[in-house]
């Protein structure tokens, strides 16, 4: 099969790379760059466990094939956000607020809070439960995810992206 | 009650909301569950199934277009010992080998170097088999149950009696006859099944994957494998999620990843992905309940009768002790001196059903919370007086028999959450499907209790062993592990019993640690299931820390203080002479240097007290009960109808409060998944297949389905298993279901009786009631 060259900056890391275009993007990261933080709940698109940020926006990995990342392009996963401020603080407010329960989801869930507050820095829950619909967390009942963002959102560095 | 409450003078980590030990590697994404554990050389493993439920196997035909020297097949010649999976009944294979009972059922295995060749492969391989007819829904077996139970294949059953019930029926003023049913439901924890087998050098076979039990897959792979319980090591990867799912399964998917490991001479990894899961595991035991209850006019309840029916699916597995639990709670929570349950498991072909949160409680209470309403009903009284004049005090009678000795949280939590909702009042807001309106608002109620740890003398039986180890640490400073089978799935066990241990020994809870299970490291604390790990295995712990401090302040006592008398608190050790202190950390590393590791065992016992008699059912059924009580408010929208749940409010007596922020985390996820159970969550048979086997199909709660949650504890905590708990893992997902069928009752004027609620039913019934 074709394969395709792609140098993207991971979490601030520059990784090239030569994969099949067709090839999820969500593989490329498990299994051909080794960050097996990012999760598979259901490889439909439905469970946001796979979510990664890709130039600011929220994506699910699992139905994206690689060659339509972008050359060039950024991406954060769960490993990557302890790099910046916000993300500590999120990973700070889960854990304190007893968001994780058994954790599968939270790779997704917590790069798609990171994902919001970098655009939208609101405590306000109806926004906080909207912009997380697509992070389905069988463990939680979602209050204390909610509570844990709202708490980010309070102390979110102002004026950055995180 | 006072010698617990100076026992227990000195805790300090227990009670507190202390951050989950497990919170950082979780949040940071480096957890590793059993997809991300690296495994070099490994190939993956692929279940061929068969196409169709039920039928004659008359022979498998591979492919010989196909290159098979690229893969590995195992079929049941290849099996070196019995293939039988051992669980109750012993009726399932590990690979059919005659009958095929479900869709789906095993007949090959194979295994190759990439996940997509062991799929090609596998779909190489032909079973040919003659059909028969099979058995596939709740709605036909409870027809042949009714036409005559003979016809159908019973895997257990089992009786209640308690006084002359027929005779009470008669005396009754008025006998109320109802019938409830609910569906399956997939657990759906977000980690779908995932094992790997690892064969090594010295004959070993090492599973290591995604599990609650690792005391089930070892011993019951060790007769199929042929190998003897020291050749098996189990250990645990990180779990996401469980809710029973992964109780029983786990020794199925271990036990195919062992046996191609076996043929393959290399490590098998199997991980199923969603479409698999959903359609190859267990799920929750459909139900049906029939209740014939006499009431008097003063609204006392003087028989009950019911049968409840089981679902049971292709193999009786663990259908039988849903099933004890389910008839346990069927009349549970009131009282009444005559009482007759009929409990049944029936055969249908699809795939074995199992142990989901609650186990068989959640189908009991739902027919039995919702049956108190129309009781109620029957005799013009309120749900709430009504409960209140019948519900269970300290010292009354279970259906059973048993004595309410000690740590009754009824009615409080009745009382407390009826206060807190201000549900008399609402009530009489009620819409009751008045014309005209935009909205229908309804309220309702249900009460219930679950009794912590397993059935009867199961406790006597397993005698709940655990360890605690004080040994060096990663970083070299001592450090007390907890060397327990209970497994830490999301509930929290790798917090709670550190912070148990903790407070036994007086240290602070960083001198702590839990490692995950493997059964080469510890001993069998039993399984992780019936909200049992806090109130069992924590009271053991309890008890060991303390063995551990004696034996620790013995030793500084004799080596390090001259012989005067010490004690251990606060992370301290104290000389008596007030002339000698020495952290906990320093004296331990002395300890360590001089002594090597300290290894303590204990051993959970059942108070002498507790009887139970297993064949009539007669006795205290378990050591204490946890209780609870919700009232729901919804809202129906009369143009569309749909129903939201708004509100939800609580109280639950789970006994001690181990760790509050964790459980309220138990409370809110559990009533999120009953809140799925009532409304959402729904599998039917079309064609003979499930009609949902995707998340898309099968769905659950998001966050936009959650309704606002007033939820609260009072504790009533259980003296003879320090410090107290008494489980909160099953009992949120029990009730909710009933007190949204009573709340739609009373906004609408329909009564569910079968679950799911949705629109839909809603609709046709309202439609059926006008026409009528
Ligand atoms: S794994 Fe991508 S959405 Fe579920
Ligand atoms: S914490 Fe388990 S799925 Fe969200």
């Amino acid at each position: 099969m074709n394969k395709v060259k792609r140098t993207w900056q991971i979490n601030g890391e520059e990784h090239q790379t030569e994969i099949p275009p067709v090839r999820r993007f969500l593989d490329v990261l498990r299994e051909d760059l080794g960050l097996k933080g990012t999760k598979e709940g259901c490889g439909e698109g439905e469970c946001g466990a796979c979510t990664v940020i890709v130039n600011g926006e929220a994506v699910l990995s699992c139905m994206l094939p690689a060659g339509q990342v972008p050359e060039n392009a950024e991406v954060t996963t769960v490993e990557g956000l302890e790099k910046t401020p916000g993300g500590r603080l999120l990973q700070a407010a889960y854990a304190e607020k007893g968001a994780a329960q058994c954790g599968f989801c939270i790779p997704g869930m917590i790069v798609s809070s990171y994902a919001m507050l970098s655009r939208d820095p609101s405590a306000d829950p109806a926004r906080i439960r909207e912009a997380h619909a697509g992070n389905i967390c069988r463990c939680t009942g979602y209050e204390k995810i909610v509570e844990a963002i709202q708490s980010a959102a309070e102390q979110w560095p102002a004026g950055t992206k995180g | 009650m006072v010698m617990a409450v100076k026992e227990l003078g000195t805790l300090h980590s227990v009670g507190k909301g202390i951050p989950r030990l497990d919170a950082d590697e979780k949040v940071r994404g480096l957890a590793q569950y059993a997809d991300d554990l690296n495994v070099p050389g490994a190939w993956y493993g692929f279940v061929v199934r068969s196409p169709v439920a039920h039928g004659r196997l008359r022979g498998l035909k591979k492919d010989p277009g196909f290159d098979w020297s690229q893969v590995v097949v195992v079929t049941p010649e290849d099996i070196p010992g019995n293939n039988i999976v051992d669980l109750m009944g012993r009726d399932m294979p590990f690979i059919a080998h005659d009958v095929i009972q479900y869709l789906g059922e095993p007949v090959a295995l194979v295994a190759a170097a990439s996940r997509h060749l062991a799929r090609v492969a596998g779909s190489h391989i032909r079973a040919d088999i003659e059909e028969l007819p099979p058995l596939l829904t709740l709605q036909d077996m409870v027809a042949r149950y009714k036409e005559d139970p003979a016809q159908l294949h019973e895997l257990a059953s089992q009786t209640i009696r308690k006084g002359d019930t027929e005779k009470a029926l008669s005396e009754a003023d008025m006998v109320v006859e109802q019938e409830y049913s609910a569906g399956h439901q997939e657990q759906l924890y977000i980690e779908p099944q995932g094992m790997v087998a690892i064969p090594e050098s010295d004959g070993t076979m090492f599973i290591h994957g995604s599990m609650q039990c690792p005391y089930y897959i070892n011993p019951e792979l060790c007769e199929t494998l042929d190998i003897p319980p020291e050749k098996l090591r189990v250990k645990q990867s990180a779990v996401g999620g469980a809710f029973g799912g992964k109780e029983e399964f786990p020794t199925l998917l271990a036990g195919y990843c062992a046996l191609l490991a076996l043929k393959a001479k290399r490590p098998i990894k199997i991980i199923y992905d969603r479409n698999q899961d959903i359609l190859y595991t267990t799920k929750r035991h459909p139900s049906w309940s029939r209740y014939r209850v006499g009431v008097m006019k003063d609204g006392t309840i003087h028989a009950i009768q019911t049968e409840f029916l089981l679902d049971g699916g292709a193999y009786t597995t663990l259908s039988p002790v849903v099933m004890y639990r389910g008839i346990l709670h069927a009349a549970m929570g009131y009282r009444c001196e005559n009482v007759a349950i009929d409990g049944h498991v029936y055969r249908t072909n699809t795939f074995p059903n199992g142990a989901f949160r609650g186990f068989g409680a959640p189908q009991a209470l739902w027919a039995w919370e919702s049956m108190i309403d129309e009781l109620a009903e029957a005799c013009g009284m309120t749900p709430h007086e009504f409960r209140l004049k019948n519900c269970l005090h300290q010292g009354d009678s279970t259906p059973t028999g048993g004595i309410l000795r000690d740590s009754v949280g009824s009615p409080t939590v009745l009382e407390k959450t009826l206060e807190r909702a201000n549900f008399s009042e609402k009530l009489k807001q009620c819409s009751h499907g008045r014309r005209g309106e935009k909205k229908w608002y309804g309220i309702g109620l249900s009460f219930f209790a679950h009794g912590s740890g397993f059935t009867g003398d199961g406790e006597a039986r397993i005698k709940a062993k655990v360890a605690l180890d004080l040994e060096p640490g990663d970083d070299g400073k001592p450090v007390v592990n907890v060397r327990v089978s209970s497994t830490e799935m999301g509930q929290g066990t790798c917090t709670i019993l550190p912070q148990v241990a903790a407070d036994a020994l007086s240290i602070d809870i960083r001198h702590t640690a839990y490692p995950m299970p493997d059964t080469f490291k510890v001993p069998d604390s039993g399984p992780t299931v019936a909200s049992r790990t806090a109130m069992v295995v924590g009271s053991t712990i309890f008890s060991a820390g303390k063995k551990m401090k004696a034996e620790l302040e013995a030793f500084v006592s004799a080596e390090l203080f001259d012989g005067q008398p010490v004690v251990l608190e606060q992370d301290r050790f104290c000389g008596s002479y007030g002339d000698k202190e020495m952290s906990f950390e320093e004296a331990a590393a002395q300890y360590l240097s001089r002594k090597g590791s300290l290894r303590v065992y204990d051993q959970f016992k059942l108070p002498e007290f507790i009887k139970w008699n297993q064949k009539t059912f007669e006795g205290d059924a378990y050591p204490a009960y946890a209780w609870g009580c919700n009232v729901a408010e919804l809202e129906v929208d009369t143009l569309t109808f749909e129903i939201r749940v708004t509100r939800v409010t609580s109280y639950w007596d789970i006994g001690r409060l181990l760790n509050p922020v964790l459980a309220k985390g138990q409370v809110e996820g559990g009533l999120v998944q009953a809140l799925g159970y009532a409304m959402l969550e729904k599998i039917e048979i079309k064609n003979g297949k499930y009609d949902a086997d995707r998340m898309q199909t099968y769905v659950i709660p998001t966050t936009l389905d959650i309704p606002e949650m007033d939820l609260h504890f009072v504790e009533f905590p259980y003296e003879h298993a320090q410090p107290g708990a008494k489980g909160v893992g099953e009992i949120p997902m029990d009730g909710l279901a009933p007190a949204i069928a009573n709340a739609l009752v009373q906004a609408t004027g329909i009564r569910m009786r079968d679950l799911p609620i949705t629109p839909e039913k809603l609709f046709q019934m309202m439609h059926e009631e006008k026409t009528a």
